[in-house]
C-alpha cells in the first residue's frame, strides 16, 4: 500500500476529480505553443537528414558507413541496442512496477509506454538497414518459399532478435493503446470541439466506463501485464545473446544478458527522467508529476547505477582472475588504456559515479540538476555500447586484422535521422494524447486523503 | 426501443460504494454502475465473472503447440540443416522463440477477445447515459420498471448517502 505520510502526496493541490481531468487534457484543448512548432521543426530537419542517409545507404549500400572487415557492427549496432534500451522503460514502469504495486507509476507510466512505442521503432530501422537489401528483410520470416525451401534458422540469437523485437513493438503499442481507450472517453464526453468528439470517439472504441467494461479491462491489463513482465528480461537478454554466444573476447561472457537487461532499465529510467522533467517545464504538470515521483525514479537509478559499477567491476575482476589473457588484454590493456580509453571512463564516470549525487536529498529535489544527470546517463550508457560493440572488434585475436573505426557522416546523419522520429514522435504525444493515464490517477487520488478518512474498506489494498 | 432508467449520481467512491452496498441488501436489481475508474467492491458486488484468463491460457497452449510443432517440422522434417553437426531437433533453443511468441498471440488473442466480450470496438457510436460518467461522476443505474413500487425507497437511498443529482431517463436498453 501507498503510505501517503512517508513517501509524499501523489497529486498535489487536493484536485477534484474534474479537475484532473481538466488538467491533463488541458494541452490538447489550448493553442499549439510556439515552443513546440520550433521543436517539431528541428525533430523534422533531424529526420530529413535521416531519410537522406537512409536513401544513400539503400542506394549505395552498406559501404557508405565507415565499417570495415573487421569492425563490421559500428553505429548502427550500437544504436539499435541503445534504442531498444531506452524502449525498456514501458515495460519497467507500467508492469514492473504495477506488479510491485508501485501506486507512484501512474503519473508517468503513459508518457514511458509512449516513448517506449518511439524507441522500438528507431531500434528497428537499424538492423533493417544493416541487412543491405532491405527489400528484402522478409527473407527472416519463417514462411514457405520457393528459395529451397530454405527456413530460418531457430537456433540463431539473430532471429530470437527478430521475433523478439516484433513482438515487443506489437505489444507495448498494445499495451499503450489499450491503457488509453477510458482516457480517450473522457476526452469524448468533456469536448467542446465537434473534430475532437468524433476524433477521439472513434479511437475509444465506444467505451462507456460500465462495471461490465471495467471488469474486463482489469482483466486485460493483469494478463498483458502477467505476460509481458516476462519481456522485461527476455527482449534484452536476447540482445545480449547476440553478442554473447560469439567466442571473441570481451563478448563471450555468461554476465551479458543481466548485464544488459538491468543496463536497458537503467536508460530506459533516464529518459524517463529526462521526458518527465520536461513535461514538468513545458506543460507545468508539476502538481501529477510531484518532486516525490521524480525523487522516486532517483532513488531507483542510485540503486541500477550501483548494479552498472559493480557489473563493469566484474568484468575486469574476471578478466585478470580468469587467467585468459586475451580477455585480460581485451578489458584491461585495450578497454581501459587502449584507442577507445575515453569512451570506457565517459561510461563509467556517467553511469557509475555521476548518478551517486543522488544520494543527496538536495539533488534528487533539484529539477534542473535531476534534468542534466538524466542526460548523463543517456550519453553514458550510449557510450557503454559503443565500448561493447566497438573495443571487441577492433582487436580480436589475430593482430593482422586490427582496424580502428569512425563512423561515416552518413551513420552519423541516421543516428540524427532516429533522434529525429524520436523528438517528432514525442512532441505528437505531447500534443495529442493525454499524457498522463487519466483514469489511472484519478483511481490513486484517495490514497492522498489522510488515512484516518479513508474507509476501513480500503484493507485489501494494504 | 427504449427503457426508463433511474440514475444516482454520486461525486465521491465512498458514497457510491455505501449507496450500492445499501441497494444490494435490499435486493434492489441493480442494472449497471459506471464510474470513471475501476471500483473494486463494486466489480465484485454486480456478480459478472469474466474467464479471460481462462481463455488467455488457453490461447497460450494453443499457440505453444503450434509453435513448437511448426518449429519441428520446419527443422527436422521439412529440411533439417547441419550446423556443425548439432542436432536438427535443438530444442532448448526452440524455447527462446516459444517463449516470446506465445506472449505475442496471447496478447493478440486476450485483445481480441476482450473487444468481442466487452463489446466495444474501434468508431463505436455510444450515448453515455450520464456524460460525466467518464470524467468525475459515479453513476448507479437501476430499471425503472423493476422498482416502480419503492422508487421511493430507492431515491431515499441515494440521497441519504450523498447523492447529487437523482434522475430518471429513457435510454436505449443497457
Amino acid at each position: 500500500m501507498y503510505n501517503t505520510e512517508v513517501r509524499g502526496k501523489l497529486i498535489e493541490g487536493d484536485k477534484s476529480l474534474g479537475q484532473i481531468s481538466k488538467d491533463i487534457i488541458h494541452p490538447i484543448d489550448q493553442k499549439t505553443p510556439k515552443w513546440w512548432f520550433i521543436s517539431m521543426g528541428i525533430s523534422l530537419i533531424m529526420l530529413m537528414a535521416g531519410l537522406y542517409a537512409k536513401y544513400v545507404t539503400v542506394t549505395e549500400g552498406i559501404g557508405s558507413w565507415g565499417l570495415n572487415n573487421s569492425v563490421g557492427w559500428g553505429w548502427a549496432i550500437i544504436n539499435f541496442v541503445w534504442w531498444i534500451g531506452i524502449g525498456h522503460a514501458g515495460t519497467a514502469f507500467s508492469i514492473f512496477l504495477l506488479i510491485l504495486r508501485q501506486k507512484w507509476r501512474t503519473s508517468i507510466n503513459r508518457a514511458a509506454e509512449a516513448m517506449t512505442v518511439v524507441a522500438v521503432m528507431c531500434a528497428g530501422l537499424f538492423p533493417l538497414l544493416h541487412m543491405g537489401r532491405v527489400w528484402n528483410f522478409f527473407f527472416v520470416l519463417p514462411y514457405p518459399n520457393t528459395r529451397g525451401p530454405l527456413w530460418v534458422n531457430f537456433n540463431s540469437p539473430l532471429f530470437w532478435d527478430f521475433v523478439a523485437i516484433s513482438a515487443y513493438l506489437l505489444i507495448s503499442a498494445s499495451f499503450w493503446y489499450f491503457g488509453m481507450i477510458p482516457d480517450f472517453a473522457t476526452i469524448r464526453d468533456t469536448t467542446k470541439s465537434k473534430i475532437k468528439k468524433a476524433v477521439y470517439g472513434f479511437f475509444s472504441f465506444g467505451w462507456t466506463g460500465s462495471s461490465k467494461e471495467w471488469l474486463r479491462y482489469e482483466a486485460l491489463s493483469f494478463i498483458l501485464g502477467g505476460i509481458a513482465a516476462v519481456l522485461v528480461v527476455s527482449v534484452h537478454s536476447i540482445v545480449a545473446t547476440d553478442f554473447a554466444v560469439s567466442v571473441i573476447p570481451g563478448w563471450h561472457t555468461t554476465i551479458f544478458p543481466p548485464y544488459f537487461v538491468v543496463g536497458a532499465i537503467f536508460s530506459g529510467f533516464a529518459m524517463v527522467l529526462t521526458l518527465v522533467t520536461l513535461m514538468r517545464k513545458l506543460y507545468k504538470m508539476n502538481n501529477f508529476i510531484t518532486d516525490n515521483h521524480v525523487d522516486a525514479v532517483a532513488r531507483v537509478l542510485i540503486f541500477i547505477s550501483l548494479i552498472m559499477g559493480t557489473a563493469y567491476a566484474t568484468e575486469v575482476f574476471i578478466a585478470w582472475y580468469s587467467a585468459s589473457k586475451y580477455e585480460f588484454y581485451m578489458l584491461i590493456q585495450n578497454r581501459m588504456l587502449g584507442e577507445y580509453a575515453f569512451q570506457f571512463w565517459a561510461m563509467v564516470i556517467c553511469n557509475a559515479f555521476i548518478p551517486q549525487l543522488f544520494w543527496f536529498k538536495k539533488i534528487r529535489r533539484n529539477i534542473t540538476a535531476v534534468f542534466i544527470i538524466s542526460l548523463f546517463i543517456n550519453v553514458g550508457m550510449w557510450f557503454e555500447r559503443f565500448n561493447i560493440v566497438i573495443t571487441t572488434l577492433a582487436k580480436d585475436y589475430l593482430p593482422a586484422n586490427w582496424a580502428s573505426y569512425s563512423p561515416s557522416y552518413i551513420e552519423i546523419l541516421l543516428f540524427i535521422g532516429t533522434l529525429g522520429l524520436f523528438g517528432a514522435g514525442v512532441l505528437m504525444f505531447f500534443r495529442y494524447i493525454p499524457m498522463i493515464a487519466i483514469h489511472e490517477v484519478k483511481s490513486v487520488a484517495k490514497f492522498d486523503k489522510p488515512t484516518a478518512e479513508r474507509k476501513k474498506r480500503h484493507h485489501h489494498e494494504e | 426501443m427504449k427503457n426508463k432508467y433511474l440514475l444516482g449520481v454520486f461525486n465521491d467512491e465512498d458514497q457510491v460504494i455505501d449507496a450500492f452496498e445499501e441497494l444490494k441488501e435490499k435486493k434492489y436489481p441493480i442494472e449497471e454502475v459506471y464510474s470513471p475508474y475501476p471500483i473494486h467492491e463494486v466489480l465484485h458486488g454486480m456478480g459478472n465473472k469474466t474467464y479471460m484468463t481462462h481463455a488467455a491460457f488457453a490461447i497460450g497452449v494453443f499457440a505453444i503447440c503450434g509453435l513448437i510443432g511448426a518449429m519441428y517440422y520446419i527443422s527436422v522434417i521439412s529440411w533439417p540443416m547441419i550446423f556443425g553437426g548439432k542436432p536438427s531437433a535443438a530444442f532448448p533453443s526452440f524455447i527462446v522463440v516459444t517463449i516470446v511468441a506465445t506472449i505475442l498471440t496471447i496478447t493478440l488473442g486476450t485483445i481480441v477477445i476482450f473487444q468481442l466480450r466487452s463489446k466495444i470496438y474501434p468508431g463505436k457510436k455510444v450515448t453515455p447515459i450520464h456524460d460525466a460518467a467518464t470524467d468525475d461522476k459515479f453513476v448507479i443505474v437501476l430499471s425503472h420498471d423493476e422498482i416502480e413500487t419503492s422508487k421511493a425507497d430507492v431515491e431515499a437511498i441515494f440521497s441519504r448517502n450523498g447523492a447529487v443529482e437523482v434522475i430518471e431517463k429513457e435510454s436505449e436498453k443497457l
